[in-house]
């Protein structure tokens, strides 16, 4: 099957049954053919000019045809070949030669003409002569290494620029480095300090085997495979309606990683892991933006599928291949043999492929059924082991704290009590909730004398959720209970209902409730105020949300409370949060009827070529297959379905394609050393560039795939190299020769990528809500009609300080804060992503809310003083703060409060680059 | 100017950073050359021009391509597709035809189905101007403006969704995720001000366009020549200081801030990335004094207001005229403060329904239009006026657009017409095109163009070419492709040229 196939073997097997002439001589190219084309066409389509891309001069180009990807001649049907219709000047507007008066004789036009007729026979090696590519990727990778190290290789190539590696860096450097590269999250302060006292000569491996067993590894390498693979959650175009159950696809990349599941299973079951037991795998194929606006216009329905297969082939081209396969759509590929025929080849494979949900199968055999059961038992296990801890947790904030702290919100009820005051209005606003429009079922005032005198009064509201008969402002205060007989506001997470008495009432207490009888827990205002007035124009507000404890249950209240335990213990309560939420992931994936937003499958009709890509100028069928020049799939025309992408797969995850694993081992060094070795990382192609190393990427791609494919053994190798650890200072007389430090003679410096700040600060901050898989959360409110629109919201809250890989990813729309910092829209396949400085980033970064709602919580954290600003400095940079640095922040500090010098410390290098 | 030849060398240039900020990082910034790249083609023949961009100052004015006829842009985008038979495209024959099935057109499929009769516009065409141009009377103060404009009437799209053809109008692609044609231009150009964004796109006052921010988004360039969004009633997030922070104790933050960074800076001498990020601090403080200044239209004289029907009340169409007028306003000042390109929208595809809060007339076009047209016609003119008397049209190049144009027929069984891009009109004023003038045609309705056909990708060539800048140069490599604005295609439609 790896052999080129010899593409003229059909053709001549038709030449021979169709042959009309027999008995006759035949004509014969080089005889006949070849001198009429030498002097009438060589001069425009020959070794000087290439009009159209088209040459004549050759067999194999005469095969390839010209860029628009129309084949000269239909073998057998002159009066269907190109190349006969156009020099017998049937239409004025496409003869050829173009003069009239060069036109050639009806002679000639007879003698090609009855070439075609009779098979247009070339010479036996014209197939094998266009596909044959000396360009460097489609060669085989070499087996025979000259060296056996990343830094043997290197060294090489430094040595000869008069060059070498820059002096290791210190440890507390290298740590954070490590951390932010492979994690995407800053070291605790412990973490740092434990690695520096770590005398043992393996402290760096282990280290780096560490980072690597944490499940925040396949967060951080899924947040650049979902850029490759354009993944986010709602369909683009107009209507950018929201795929909710996308996310599973997102868990299956970050659980793949972490597992070290090898790449060439991983790559197989991103194309037909239906078929593997794998089915949320192919939500890779229905990833990209589709355009659900339907017409009756047909032009349109067909263009709109042309564009959805159009996604899938160019995605599947540079994500595994590096080949820009997609360019190939309309016309030959300029720069690599990939022919227009090829393109949709490719497109027959994936022609079954549908957008949508659908369940996922259920596993009916019994072990499925013990793992739930034995699950089930585990879950439980933990919780109890966990809630042990907790409460030790909760027992020492007691003790510390002499907790005054009101209760936490609950929905079933609260109560706001406040001194006796004489007041005719009382306002509740809602400032937010903890998800939709605020909701109360009941609103009690009363008197010191506990008489409710809230019943009688008169309601008045901001607004009232419409067409709803069981919320209605008037049940705020009827004396009935619970979901059916309440109020909503009819805005989103905000709103104020309020009661005017009859007369000036003496009170000091609010009950309300969201739901009295415990069935609904969302729409609660969990941000809130409670006015009283004796006019309604003058307001004094007596209580509010300020004062009451976290609600409990939260996972990110529950890391606060295990830190107040001794090491070991809470050491062992993260790592059963971390246990149960992983357990809890596979009782998801082993329960039944779970609906994913992945591929739909059916058997394809025929595929065409498709003249200039028109889907309704349509040419020939075609057989589905990959890219022949490397090799072909050899299916039939009809091949089932999930046999195409089954073969497909198998030939792209193979050790002899000699693309994907040279693909894959480049993106890895570009994850961790900034820039690929092919700095055009999804173009292997002639229009990419050449890699700086190519003996070292061919070394990567022999040891990646004898390693059995595992990415994490991939990184282990680059993450302990010297390489890696040297540090990452400037250096004159090495910058001169090579500035952009592609030869690694230092470590190259760069800025973190929007995820990687927004998560750091979380981490800074110690809000940071760890919290693994599922549905994302949103920093956009969502408008649903017809379209959705979506806005950017300004305050976000503990719902929202989960890592941003779990943002919910909305096509076009951009966070408020981090959009500015080159934060991919999903529309595009990002390989690599931009690193531009903007003013805007800075705003973003210095003003925003949740800046300053980070930095208060951080001043929070660290405390006061000198030992405060000590404390930020190991946070944030993982080093002690100089002399110079702590006077000068705590004259700063003393002016202008700690949580400004966070919100300063937030905005500055050292922290939002990794060095 | 510097000459072509010698800013297009790179090295030169780094040696001539403005900022005294080396310029190392400006291969990072971009880091699209590739260290071995082969020398890629933009276009047959033609070696793509890369911007020097100096990472510590991405909009720094740079030099075009050539001599340019225009310095900025100034778009107005008309959301929902305007109906080229009932503003500027005048057809006596449709009128004669009223009533009448399209000949040709009796099984046409559209957007939404199949065609009722042709139907006439119902505002009546009267001669405008000198040149004596027909414009309809749903836009009569425009239409006093006719001199000052040169039609395309011949404007041919690609698609027939709103999504698609928006993208297609701005970012010269139907699909998602391309630059925009503004940011485009920032990252050939940069600004003529580094106080301001150097791409404002003014969004309406009811809400965005249905392509959302793709209209000016800066796709796969980078983040920092994205249009920047906000208009006279909603001012840019995140540019205040932080409520409750004073100012003293904002400024002393980031002095700080900046103290801190030239201490770590110590180790990193010469590190342009580093520094430029240093510098954008500055820039930013800049903007905070310059944007709300430029968004503050209370010293405006009042006979500016009143001709802009900034302060007009009392209607809900009023309101939304007051509301576009002072987004018009303040896209003058944009202009006047030589912010590169300002994209001006009319109509959103908010709540409400198609056609209510924008062109988008399928079924009662009458009613809908009467509204549009009294709050696009006023503010509109009076923008195009001011320009002029302060001298803004000497190097300011406006363009009128939409994402494509409508049938001459009515839908079957509705008041209203469908999408149509297969013929449509737009025009251009100011710098460099020839005026009164009017290019190319529709057929006898108004349906197809015939002859002389602009693509949206002739049209940026255009405009490109008015600002300089040789479309197939200006590209940036994503992905494999040296990606354009005008894809592959694109011819400068020389005859509006003046």
């Amino acid at each position: 099957m790896w052999r080129v196939r010899n593409l003229l073997g059909s053709l001549v097997f038709l030449f021979l049954a169709a042959d009309p002439c027999a008995g006759k001589r035949v004509v014969d190219f080089g005889e006949d053919v070849r001198p009429i084309l030498e002097s009438n066409c060589f001069s425009c389509h020959g070794s000087s000019k290439e009009k159209g891309g088209l040459r004549l001069d050759s067999p194999g180009s005469i095969l390839r045809g010209g860029d628009s990807g129309e084949p000269l001649f239909v073998v057998g049907k002159r009066e269907k070949s190109f190349l006969f219709k156009v020099i017998s000047r049937q239409d004025p507007d496409e003869a050829m030669p173009p003069r009239e008066k060069d036109a050639l004789s009806r002679d000639e036009i007879e003698i090609i003409g009855s070439w075609i007729d009779a098979g247009a026979k070339l010479p036996e090696s014209a197939g094998e002569s266009f596909l044959k590519t000396d360009h460097w990727s489609f060669q085989a990778v070499t087996g025979e290494h000259r060296r056996d190290s990343v830094d043997a290789y290197l060294g090489d190539a430094l040595r000869k620029k008069g060059l070498q590696f820059s002096a290791r860096a210190d440890r507390r450097t290298l740590i954070r480095r490590l951390y932010l590269v492979v994690l995407g999250l800053p070291p605790s302060l412990e973490e740092v300090e434990a690695f520096v006292a770590d005398e043992s000569p393996r402290a760096w491996p282990d280290l780096i085997e560490r980072v690597l067993a944490s499940p925040h590894y396949g967060e951080r390498m899924a947040r650049h495979w979902l850029d490759i693979v354009r993944f986010a959650e709602t369909n683009g175009f107009e209507t950018n309606r929201e795929r909710l159950t996308a996310y599973h696809f997102r868990d299956y990349v970050i659980e793949s990683f972490n597992e070290d599941k090898g790449y060439d299973q991983f790559v197989k079951e991103h194309l037909a892991g239906d078929m593997m037991g794998k089915t949320v795998a192919t939500g890779f194929l229905v990833a990209g933006p589709h355009d659900v606006v339907k017409s009756p216009d047909k032009a349109l329905t067909l263009m709109q599928r042309q564009d959805e297969l159009a996604d899938m082939i160019n995605t599947t081209g540079t994500a595994f291949l590096g080949m820009t396969i997609g360019c190939a759509r309309c016309h030959n590929h300029k720069f690599d043999p990939i022919r227009q025929k090829d393109y949709y080849a490719m497109q027959a494979v994936f022609a079954g492929v549908k957008f949508g949900e659908r369940e996922l199968p259920e596993r009916k055999d019994s072990r499925g059924r013990q793992e739930i059961s034995d699950l089930r038992k585990r879950i439980k296990g933990m919780e109890v082991e966990l809630e042990g801890l907790l409460s030790r947790g909760r027992a020492i904030s007691a003790s510390r704290h002499n907790d005054k702290s009101r209760p936490a919100i609950k929905a079933e009820g609260n109560v706001d009590r406040f001194k006796p005051m004489e007041a005719r209005f009382v306002r509740f606003t809602i400032l937010q909730t903890n998800g939709g429009e605020p909701c109360i079922d009941e609103l009690a005032v009363f008197s010191p004398e506990e008489a409710n005198v809230g019943r009688e009064a008169k309601p008045s509201a901001s607004g009232t959720l419409p067409g709803y008969d069981i919320h209605k402002l008037e049940h705020i205060n009827d004396g009935y209970d619970g979901n059916s007989r309440s109020w909503i506001s009819n805005t989103k997470g905000t709103g104020w209902v309020q009661l005017e008495f009859g007369k000036i009432e003496k009170i000091n207490r609010v009950e309300w409730a969201r739901d009295r009888k415990g069935l609904f827990k969302d729409r609660v205002p969990v941000k809130y105020t409670i006015e009283l007035s004796v006019d309604g124009k003058n307001w004094s507000e007596v209580s509010s949300h300020r004062g009451r404890r976290q609600s409990p249950g939260a996972d990110i209240d529950r890391d606060a409370l295990l830190r107040l335990l001794p090491l070991e213990a809470a050491a062992r309560g993260q790592a059963l949060m971390l246990e149960i939420a992983q357990a809890q992931r596979r009782l998801a994936e082993l329960s039944p009827a779970r609906k994913a937003w992945v591929a739909n499958f059916s058997q394809p009709g025929p595929t065409h070529r498709l003249y200039r890509g028109d889907p309704l100028a349509v040419r020939e069928e075609v057989a589905p297959d990959a890219i022949p020049a490397i090799s072909t799939l050899d299916l039939e025309i009809s091949s089932p379905e999930g046999e195409r992408r089954k073969a497909l797969a198998n030939w792209i995850a193979s050790a002899e394609n000699p693309l994907t694993a040279r693909v894959a081992v480049n993106r890895l060094w570009q994850f961790v050393f900034g820039t690929g070795l092919v700095d055009t990382p999804s173009d292997f192609g002639s229009n990419g560039t050449e890699p700086s190393h190519p003996e070292l990427l061919d070394w990567m791609a022999t040891t990646f795939v004898e390693g059995g494919w595992s990415v994490k053994g991939m990184m282990r190798i680059l993450l302990n190299s010297e390489a890696f650890q040297q540090s990452s200072f400037p250096n004159k007389e090495a910058e001169v020769v090579d500035a952009e430090s592609r030869l690694l003679w230092r470590f190259p410096p760069r800025r973190l990528e929007a995820e990687a700040i927004r998560d750091g600060i979380l981490v800074a901050a110690g809000t940071i809500d760890k919290r693994m898989g599922g549905p994302g959360f949103y920093l956009l409110e969502v408008e649903r009609e017809n379209v959705v629109h979506y806005h950017p919201k300004e305050d976000v809250g503990p719902s929202e300080w989960r890592r941003m890989i779990y943002m919910f990813k909305i096509r076009q729309e951009q966070d408020l804060v981090f959009g500015a910092f080159d934060c991919p829209d999903g529309n595009q396949v990002i390989p690599k992503r931009s690193r531009s400085t903007t003013p805007l980033q800075a705003l973003n970064l210095l003003n925003s809310k949740f800046t300053m709602q980070q930095a208060g919580r951080m001043a929070q954290r660290i405390g006061r003083g000198r030992e405060g600003i000590v404390k930020a400095y190991g946070i944030l940079y993982g080093r002690p703060a100089t002399e110079e640095e702590i006077s000068d922040a705590v004259k700063f500090v003393e002016e202008h409060g700690m949580t400004s010098f966070c919100r300063a410390m937030l905005n500055t290098n050292e922290f939002l680059f990794v060095f | 100017m510097i000459k072509t030849a010698e800013f297009l060398d790179r090295r030169n240039f780094l040696s001539h950073t403005a900022s005294g900020l080396g310029s190392v990082a400006l291969a990072s910034l971009l880091s699209r050359d590739g260290l071995l790249a082969a020398q890629r083609e933009s276009a047959p023949g033609k070696v793509p021009v890369r911007p020097a961009i100096n990472s510590g100052r991405p909009h720094a004015a740079r030099d075009p391509h050539f001599q340019p006829r225009a310095k900025q842009v100034l778009m107005i985008f008309c959301s929902g597709a305007i109906s080229q038979v009932d503003t500027f495209d005048y057809k006596p024959e449709l009128i004669r035809r009223h009533g009448t099935p399209m000949p040709g057109g009796e099984n046409l499929i559209t957007f939404q189905g199949q065609q009722g009769n042709l139907t006439r516009s119902p505002w009546r065409f009267r001669p405008r101007g000198q040149s004596g141009k027909m414009i309809s009377d749903l836009l009569p103060k425009l239409g006093e403006l006719a001199d000052e404009m040169s039609f395309i009437h011949s404007m041919v799209g690609k698609t027939n969704t709103h999504g698609p053809g928006e993208n297609y109008m701005c970012t010269g692609f139907t699909l998602d995720g391309f630059p925009s044609a503004g940011a485009w231009t920032t990252y050939a150009l940069g600004s003529e001000t580094e106080d301001l964004p150097a791409y404002v796109a003014i969004p309406d006052v009811r809400g965005t366009p249905q392509s959302s921010v793709n209209c000016w988004g800066p796709g796969f360039l980078p983040a920092a020549f994205q249009g920047t969004a906000f208009n006279a009633s909603k001012p840019l997030g995140n540019l205040a200081i932080p409520g409750g922070v004073p100012k003293r104790t904002d400024e002393a933050t980031r002095a700080f801030l900046e103290r801190q960074n030239r201490r770590h800076l110590r180790s990193y001498e010469g590190d342009s990335e580093l520094a430029a990020r240093i510098a954008s601090y500055q820039l930013a403080a800049r903007m905070q004094m310059s944007i709300p200044d430029v968004t503050d239209l209370s010293k405006e004289p009042a006979h500016i207001l009143k001709s802009y029907g900034a302060n007009d009340a009392g209607s809900k169409v009023a309101d939304l005229r007051a509301a576009y007028g002072r987004n018009c306003i303040l896209a003058r000042r944009l202009v006047e403060k030589g912010v590169r390109f300002v994209q001006l929208f009319n109509g959103a595809y908010q709540t409400g329904g198609e056609g209510v809060s924008n062109w988008d007339g399928h079924k009662s076009l009458e009613k809908q239009y009467s509204v549009h047209g009294s709050v696009l016609d006023q503010p509109t003119a009076a923008l195009l006026k001011d320009l002029k008397e302060r001298g803004l049209l000497e190097h300011t190049l406006v363009v009128f657009c939409s994402e494509f144009g409508r049938m001459p027929t009515f839908q079957k069984g509705a008041s209203g017409r469908d999408h149509n891009p297969r013929g449509f009109t737009t025009w251009l004023a100011g710098a460099g095109v020839k005026t009164p003038f009017s290019y190319g045609a529709t057929d006898d309705f108004g349906y197809e163009a015939v002859g002389d056909k602009v693509t949206v990708h002739d049209f940026y060539a255009t405009i490109l070419h008015l600002l300089g800048i040789d479309h197939e140069r200006l590209s940036f490599y994503h992905n494999g492709i040296e990606r354009r604005l005008t894809d592959v295609h694109g011819k400068v439609v020389k005859g509006i040229l003046s």
